[in-house]
């Protein structure tokens, strides 16, 4: 018979035989595997909060640093949040892009600081964090969203901000829609999005 | 069930709420739908709105964005097919016997061991699938040792699983032959799989998302992993790909269902394109 | 007339898509295909990638900025498959402005054009054109 009953086969590294303390030292190893490994036994611990801060700042292992920023959005909490938040400038758009799809499964702990990213004078910071709204109760993330768009000068914002409210904007969001859509009207792009948003949200052709 | 006429007016959802719909749910799960299935969308639309008393769209539509009761499980059920039978999707154990197998014994010496799972296995269909393709298709059968192990969070279905009595319906895509050959009939349209085959399954209780779980699971060289990473919202999909990552020896595969994408979820596998079928890989090289 | 003229030979063409927001695939979409193209789409990189692996297109349409395999990386991947037709499908990439350095990498990487975004439906149109040898 070439079949057999194999059964479970444990990992020989089990996060329960090792400490804290001995995960805490293994996010420094110059092993990958090690730091991966430490990484997803720390998730969702509070306590270790800094040290995976810490360790997000110099790791260069791309499933290292999921694996970190993982851990952190187990945690959920405020300091989870600052750790992560200064990936949003990094200059690698894997980077970029790990830390929105972490931060935007926290909403709730994102919410605060959302107003403050809304504000930042990078545009392209502006840019993704209207993503982070996506996931946001509907009413909070219309208010948040439109108040971007009542000023917002750099139509990509504008755009991007739009596309996350014809997903979520309640029908709050539709005089926010119509001024943005006359003040951009010779930009390509803005007022077919306005427009689409419109109709998406009022359930009424565009 | 009301019934309309298939071109009367079906529903009081508008183009632009089935399009806000249609978005979400290609978002949110990687289904889509072409303006042909307009009228399959607006039923199930519609049964679901009646079933959670929503009396609008947007009601309805704030209820599944926030996932109030559960309610993108209701509305993915209602878009799939929920049967479960021998041979489903046998694409990708084609792919299994053609190609996986091939580049997973390559790897490893005459007589070793080939671990297998199938997770969630339901009440045991999938992992006897495999078991039964493998002695029927892969000449190699004999030359290595076949460890399969099923698991599921549901432990009624796991009890089934073991006993491996199924119905008609269930063994529709078995050819006679192999109904003669591995099931004993114990009524009219009852069948029960061959003794040897069930005692040569390991099943097991497992929560995809639990690490502790998922750590007692190790060095497997292939996974069937399908239609459930589907009803899973994004920060428990991160974390099942991260344990199933670990649960994989470096080079083995996972196969996910058809609708479904390991692309949409996480970085950490390779795609893997064959003949048959399109599946994941997890990187041979250690680091990175 | 632009249009039109498109119309008569991009009958067939086949063009990926690939944006994270879903009114930005919307709006190329409906602009492709009233020129006659049949436009597939994806939500990042690695889901182009799939879609490039089973089935072939005449271009792909694809935004820097995505999560999970941004468009630089995307265009790399796609330009070291093995399957060398797969490999020499055109590839147009749009950016934002600020990325305007990631577009030099982009055209080293192996993208044939690139665009800035907001793009309009006619400059959209007039280089799938070009890009798919719908017209000269």
């Amino acid at each position: 018979m070439p079949l057999i009953k194999g059964g479970g086969k444990a990992a020989k590294d089990s996060p329960k035989d090792a400490g804290p303390a001995a995960h805490l030292a293994a996010l420094k190893s110059t092993d990958a595997d090690a730091r991966w490994s430490a990484a997803r036994a720390l998730a969702g611990q509070a306590s270790a909060v800094p040290a995976l801060a810490e360790a997000l700042t110099s790791e260069t292992a791309p499933r290292v640093r999921e694996a970190i920023m993982t851990a952190l959005m187990r945690v959920g909490d405020e300091a989870s949040v600052k750790a992560m938040l200064p990936c949003l400038r990094a200059d690698d758009a894997g980077v970029r892009g790990a830390a929105i799809e972490a931060l935007q499964s926290m909403p709730d702990a994102v919410a605060p600081f959302l107003q403050f990213l809304f504000g930042d004078s990078d545009s392209d910071v502006r840019l993704l964090a209207t993503e982070l709204a996506r996931n946001m109760p509907e009413a909070e993330a219309t208010r948040l969203l439109c108040a971007l768009i009542e000023n917002e000068s750099h139509p990509n914002v504008c755009a991007a901000a739009i596309d996350v409210l014809t997903e979520v904007g309640t029908r709050d969001a539709i005089p926010a829609l119509e001024k943005c859509a006359e003040r951009f009207a010779t930009t390509p792009f803005l007022p077919f999005a306005a427009k689409m948003a419109i109709a998406r949200i009022s359930g009424t052709e565009a | 069930m009301r019934m309309a006429p298939r071109d009367g007016p079906v529903s009081q959802i508008t183009p632009e709420e089935v399009q806000r719909f249609c978005e979400f749910l290609y978002r949110r799960t990687g289904m889509s739908f072409s303006e042909s299935k307009r009228y399959f969308i607006d039923r199930r639309l519609d049964e679901r709105m009646a079933a959670t008393g929503s009396p609008s769209f947007q009601s309805y539509f704030s209820l599944l964005r926030a996932d109030a009761e559960h309610e993108i499980e209701h509305l993915i059920n209602s878009f799939t097919v929920n049967e479960t039978y021998f041979y489903r999707e046998d694409a990708q154990l084609r792919c299994m016997t053609e190609d996986m197998l091939a580049g997973i014994v390559s790897r490893k010496p005459e007589g070793a061991s080939i671990r297998i799972w199938s997770v969630p296995c339901s009440t045991g269909e999938e992992p006897y699938s495999i078991a039964l393709w493998l002695m029927e298709n892969w000449p190699q059968v004999d030359a290595y040792n076949i460890e399969i192990v099923g698991s599921d969070i549901d432990t009624r279905a796991l009890k089934a699983a073991a006993e491996g009595i199924y119905g008609d319906r269930a063994l529709m895509r078995l050819s006679p032959d192999i109904i003669g050959r591995y099931f004993t009939k114990l009524d009219e349209g009852s069948y029960q799989i061959d003794e040897g085959l069930r005692g040569s399954i390991e099943f097991s209780r497992i929560n995809l998302i639990d690490s502790a779980d998922m750590a007692q699971q190790r060095d497997f060289d292939l996974i069937f992993c399908r239609n459930v990473l589907i009803y899973f919202d994004d920060a428990s999909r991160r974390v099942a790909a991260e344990n199933l990552y670990d649960c994989l020896t470096p080079g083995g595969y996972i196969c996910l269902g058809h609708s479904e994408s390991m692309s949409r979820i996480s970085p950490l596998f390779n795609v893997a394109r064959f003949p048959d079928a399109i599946v994941y890989q997890k990187p041979e090289a250690k680091n990175g | 007339m632009a249009e039109a003229v498109a119309a008569r030979t991009s009958e067939m063409k086949r063009i990926l898509v690939v944006d994270d927001s879903s009114l930005v695939r919307l709006y190329y979409r409906a602009a492709l295909e009233k020129s006659g193209f049949t436009v597939e789409q994806a939500i990042n990189g690695l889901e182009a990638m799939e879609k490039v692996l089973s089935e072939a297109f005449d271009l792909v349409i694809v935004d820097v900025n995505m999560p999970r395999m941004d468009g630089l990386a995307f265009i790399a991947a796609l330009r070291s498959e093995a399957d060398a037709h797969i490999a020499a499908t055109p590839a147009l990439m749009i950016s934002t402005e600020s990325e305007r350095q990631d577009m030099l990498a982009a055209t080293s990487a192996g993208a044939n054009f690139y665009l800035v975004k907001p793009v309009s439906e006619a400059d959209l149109v007039k280089h799938a054109a070009v890009l798919t040898g719908a017209s000269p």
